[in-house]
């Protein structure tokens, strides 16, 4: 692995000449050193660690963490219908975290994925309820487009408000996610809203607009693929572009790319944008394929589990496939866990939040080693 | 609006902006010592859960409140420990916290009380006239009519202050904050410092999430905060970018450009000042506290706005203010990095 690192150093060299190879070199060296063994260990020791504080909680409730861990673990891959719900739960975090992961290589910390998703959805809903068409080919392309544009659109007003006004993305980004959950509430009980419901949402849509599934007889939709076309796609982009070069430059060093010439506020909202837009067809893909209509707070907490799946995954787009799927099959096997040993669900974000907070620990550990 | 209209709506905005100021002091006490305090939002979260909890089992608000700042403070460790002892990223631990917190309280509120969430009722604290001063016309009603908590953050405010700039440990957590390696070789231990601010930080945090749930609702809810902690963070200067002047590079048009580093702050760091004060602080929360009691009243005129655009109004007011603010704003120099010994 080192040494196909080292080959790519080379071949900077050659390719850009002197002043450019040199600067980087330091740079590229440190991200050789995130290499992919140590990342697998580092996520599966932060995720061990969190599952041994929340078996402690677990106790703590009263409730035996074995058959609790159980019953988590039946639910997540018991049956053909409970992996098909999990791949489905898996699709918008592989979407939102492959975006954030690429996010995060360009040191801009974009966790503005549950507006972007929100925004998504609402766009995808839009055609799904004004295009009459017979044909699926038709509507479904229109509205994931629709979706990815809603979202890149989404994320570009909070680039813009960074880069213009200075404003830290986490703040715009995090401001804007609470604007864009209301947009869906004010769409729902404003234009596209079903009139007597009950509950805030949209009429259910027509069939030709519901994702075919790939599964006869389960709920799993074609939205899984489209998530690892995104992640085959983004890795392509991050590792063997002109684009993807200069996100990881940024990241490694912004001295170094401001000396190459790398533009920082366009490299960022380029890569905002994108992950906007990534974000967006997992809203596209969530209204389509598992509701069959937009419902009031659909993308709620999919943003930060799309930051936790970056993170899990060392915001790298490949291991962002394995990551997001974990985190699915988590919280598939939580909810069952739920309803057959009664311990609340709720503890998967304290599984989220204690495995990012041990790779986040781990990852600072390692750039003290470097520096020694 | 006639004048007791006006009155009621001024000593709402400050009511309502009490747990935004107990949130923004935290976060400016930790920033000030150079930690991000994006985790806030979980440290009010917990504050609130603990305060409602302990209120719940021992109907006793002293304990609730003393306990309520010690989760908010337990919380802030969390940080403490990840970004001060382990280096890990500032911003990202701030958000790791608050799902963690989100995911915590809500599982205790069940798991503690035998799966189902209690039904949460306590009496919210009443207000507390101060004799003599409340009776004055109109500003009597606003500033001294006021509930407990309300006149500890206003007082805290003061005491913050005083401590920032008058006191030796006060100075001692802005050079951490400011140029860490200087403070250590004039013998303090940065790491302890932000710590110990952060920590402190969460302990007021946590007294704001008890401001909301013994004093303004009576009762816990799940994510009940509900973003309120990162209206606080922008009452107490938001992150702007561009602390330092523009690069002079001709490529670079990072606002931040570390090979420019040197020269630039050597201008800059000579003057400590900026928007990460605790006046300053106090006006943004009361101007978030006056959106959001209009945001209340406005609801109640019948205007041809839906309610949902009405409650985007904080959320837009704090980025029409952010983006507002004038360049000058500086943040604390050394504001997100590590500090290591070598």
């Amino acid at each position: 692995m080192s040494e196909d690192r080292s080959a790519r150093v080379n071949e900077v060299d050659a390719a850009d000449g002197g002043a450019m190879a040199t600067a980087t070199r330091h740079a590229l060296e440190a991200l050789a050193a995130a290499d992919w063994l140590r990342a697998v260990v580092l996520a599966s020791v932060a995720v061990a660690l969190a599952l041994g504080v929340t078996a402690v909680l677990i106790a703590i409730s009263g409730k035996n963490p074995l058959v609790a861990y159980a019953a988590m673990v039946r639910g997540a891959v018991g049956s053909i219908d409970r992996i098909a719900f999990a791949l489905n739960k898996s699709t918008p975090y592989i979407l939102g975290g492959v975006g954030v992961a690429l996010c995060f290589r360009a040191r801009v910390i974009n966790i503005g994925a549950e507006g972007q998703i929100a925004v998504g959805g609402i766009a995808a809903t839009w055609v799904a309820l004004n295009i009459a068409a017979s044909s699926g080919a038709i509507v479904i392309p229109a509205a994931i487009v629709a979706a990815a544009l809603g979202g890149a659109g989404w994320a570009a007003f909070a680039a813009t408000i960074r880069l213009t006004r200075g404003v830290h993305e986490v703040l715009c980004t995090l401001l804007l996610n609470f604007v864009g959950l209301l947009l869906v509430s004010e769409a729902l009980h404003g234009p596209m809203g079903e009139p007597g419901a009950g509950f805030p949402q949209s009429p259910l849509f027509k069939r030709p607009a519901w994702l075919p599934h790939l599964l006869a007889g389960t709920d799993l939709h074609i939205g899984i693929l489209i998530a690892v076309f995104a992640i085959v796609a983004c890795h392509l982009l991050l590792w063997r572009t002109t684009f993807g070069f200069r996100l990881r430059v940024l990241g490694a060093s912004p001295a170094a790319a401001a000396y190459a010439g790398v533009s920082f506020p366009r490299c960022a909202f380029a890569v905002m944008a994108l992950a906007g837009g990534l974000a967006g067809i997992a809203g596209g893909i969530e209204v389509l394929g598992v509701h069959y209509r937009l419902i009031e707070g659909f993308s709620l907490g999919f943003g930060f589990n799309a930051v936790a799946v970056a993170l899990l995954a060392s915001i790298n787009p490949i291991a962002v496939l394995p990551a997001g799927l974990f985190l699915g099959f988590l919280e598939a096997g939580a909810l069952a866990m739920q309803r057959e040993v009664g311990v609340p669900s709720s503890l998967v974000f304290v599984i989220q939040g204690l495995t990012m907070v041990f790779v986040l620990c781990a990852i600072g550990i390692g750039i003290r080693q470097q520096r020694v | 609006m006639d004048g007791a209209a006006i009155v009621e709506f001024l000593a709402a905005s400050i009511r309502i902006a009490t747990p935004l100021l107990f949130g923004a002091l935290g976060g400016l006490l930790s920033e000030r010592a150079g930690t991000f305090a994006v985790g806030i939002e979980g440290m009010m979260l917990a504050g609130a859960f603990g305060g409602a909890v302990t209120t719940l089992l021992t109907a006793d608000t002293g304990i609730g409140l003393a306990v309520s700042a010690g989760s908010g403070a337990a919380a802030g460790l969390v940080v403490a420990v990840a970004t001060a002892k382990f280096r890990a990223d500032h911003m990202v631990t701030g958000l790791a916290l608050n799902i963690l917190v989100v995911g915590l309280t809500s599982f205790l509120l069940r798991g503690l009380f035998g799966g189902q969430a209690p039904v949460i009722q306590l009496p919210t604290l009443k207000a507390l006239p101060i004799p003599y001063l409340a009776d004055l016309p109109g500003i009597g009603r606003v500033l001294f009519h006021q509930p407990a908590l309300t006149y500890a953050a206003l007082a805290l405010t003061l005491a913050i202050s005083v401590f920032l700039a008058k006191t030796r440990t006060g100075l001692m957590l802005r050079a951490v904050g400011e140029n860490p390696e200087a403070a250590f070789t004039a013998g303090s231990n940065p790491v302890r410092v932000r710590m110990a601010a952060i920590v402190a930080g969460g302990a007021l945090a946590g007294l704001g999430g008890a401001v909301l749930s013994l004093q303004e609702v009576g009762t816990f809810t799940d994510g009940m905060t509900n973003g309120r902690g990162f209206i606080a963070l922008a009452a107490h200067g938001g992150y702007r970018h561009r602390p330092r002047g523009q690069c002079r590079e001709r490529s670079c048009g990072r606002p931040r450009c570390r090979s420019c580093d040197r020269e630039i702050s050597r201008r800059s760091a000579a003057i400590i000042v900026g928007r990460w004060m605790p006046f300053p602080t106090l006006l943004g929360c009361l101007l978030f506290g006056g959106v959001a009691a209009l945001e209340l009243r406005v609801q109640g005129w019948d205007l041809p706005v839906s309610s949902y655009v009405i409650q985007m109004t904080p959320y837009l007011a704090a980025l029409v203010v952010l983006a507002g603010i004038g360049r000058g704003a500086r943040l604390p120099a050394a504001i997100g990095t590590a500090f290591t010994r070598n």
